[in-house]
């Protein structure tokens, strides 16, 4: 059971991964790699590492995927994307139909496996704790690699200064020339 | 799941493969990061089938679980510095398109 639904999960893992290269608008684009993740996380499951499908969805599903619908809606590209490269009604209709269809088939594909993995694990298999146990993850992370984990938060910090500074630097260096209307008030006003 | 490790890699080389082809054939900046996203997964793939192949009955492999957490963390800076140029360059050129960014090649 499990190995029938990895391999349907990986065939369902490279349609989207497709589905990503291949779909016209940036926004079809998105959802299917969250398609693709949620498929991965599944598999990570499958495969006895839980914490990093746990992960997986929370920093994939979760937060990189708002970041990515966040700019496309911010920057008005499914619109674009649509119009600059095909026929416009292809968003409105097929793709809120083909975005209920990638929820509900990974909500399936998460509830299948979650039986399939629980039934097998019970009947079968006498595995201690899953591959995954996360003491021993911890033990790696803050004795081992505990250098390479304090150069990541680093990292993670360095990013954030950034962003902010990519963010705002184009709106001081395009204040002087041409202020748009309201911004000068807003300015006064902080 | 008894399936073999080698296959979780083929997939993982499958979908690396297919993020490569994107990442060359697609003209947006935002398909293009999310084609360098679908990369590293394969990668973090790639990782945790190899733990898997190198854990025994005696103990387990943590270092494949390891290295999917620190590109995790990569993956999501990487992401916040791209989109962050993205909205630059979208409010430069008010495009997202690579072909219309060549002020680089003279």
């Amino acid at each position: 059971m499990a190995e029938v639904s990895f391999y349907a999960l990986a065939a369902l893992a490279v349609l989207f991964a497709m589905g990503v290269v291949l779909a016209r608008s940036p926004m079809m684009s998105v959802l299917n790699l969250l398609g693709t993740f949620f498929c991965l996380a599944t598999i990570y499951l499958l495969a006895g590492f839980q914490f990093i499908a746990a992960a997986q969805i929370l920093v994939y599903g979760g937060a990189i995927m708002v970041l990515f619908l966040f700019v496309i809606m911010l920057l008005n590209l499914a619109e674009l994307g649509v119009k600059a490269e095909s026929g416009s009604g292809l968003f409105k209709g097929t793709g809120a139909k083909l975005g209920a269809a990638v929820a509900v088939a990974t909500a399936l594909a998460l509830l299948i496996t979650a039986t399939a993995d629980s039934l097998g694990r019970t009947a079968v298999r006498q595995r201690p704790e899953g591959i995954d146990d996360l003491e021993g993850i911890a033990a790696e992370l803050f004795g081992r690699y505990g250098l390479p984990f304090e150069a990541i938060s680093v990292l993670l910090l360095a990013t954030m200064v950034a962003v902010v500074m990519l963010a705002k630097r184009q709106r001081r260096a395009g204040d002087s020339p041409a202020p748009t209307p309201s911004a000068p008030a807003k300015e006064q006003g902080r | 799941m008894n399936v073999q490790s080698e296959h979780l890699m083929i997939l993982a080389a499958v979908l690396f493969a297919i993020g490569v082809l994107g990442f060359l054939i697609r003209r947006n900046v935002i398909v293009v990061l999310m084609c360098i996203e679908l990369m590293l997964n394969a990668a973090n793939l790639t990782f945790l089938a190899a733990s898997r192949q190198h854990s025994g009955p005696e103990g387990t492999n943590l270092v494949g679980p390891v290295f999917a957490i620190f590109v995790i963390a990569i993956a999501a800076a990487e992401a916040a510095v791209g989109l962050a140029l993205i909205i630059a360059l979208f409010r430069l050129r008010q495009t997202t398109e690579a072909d219309s960014v060549q002020e680089m090649e003279g």
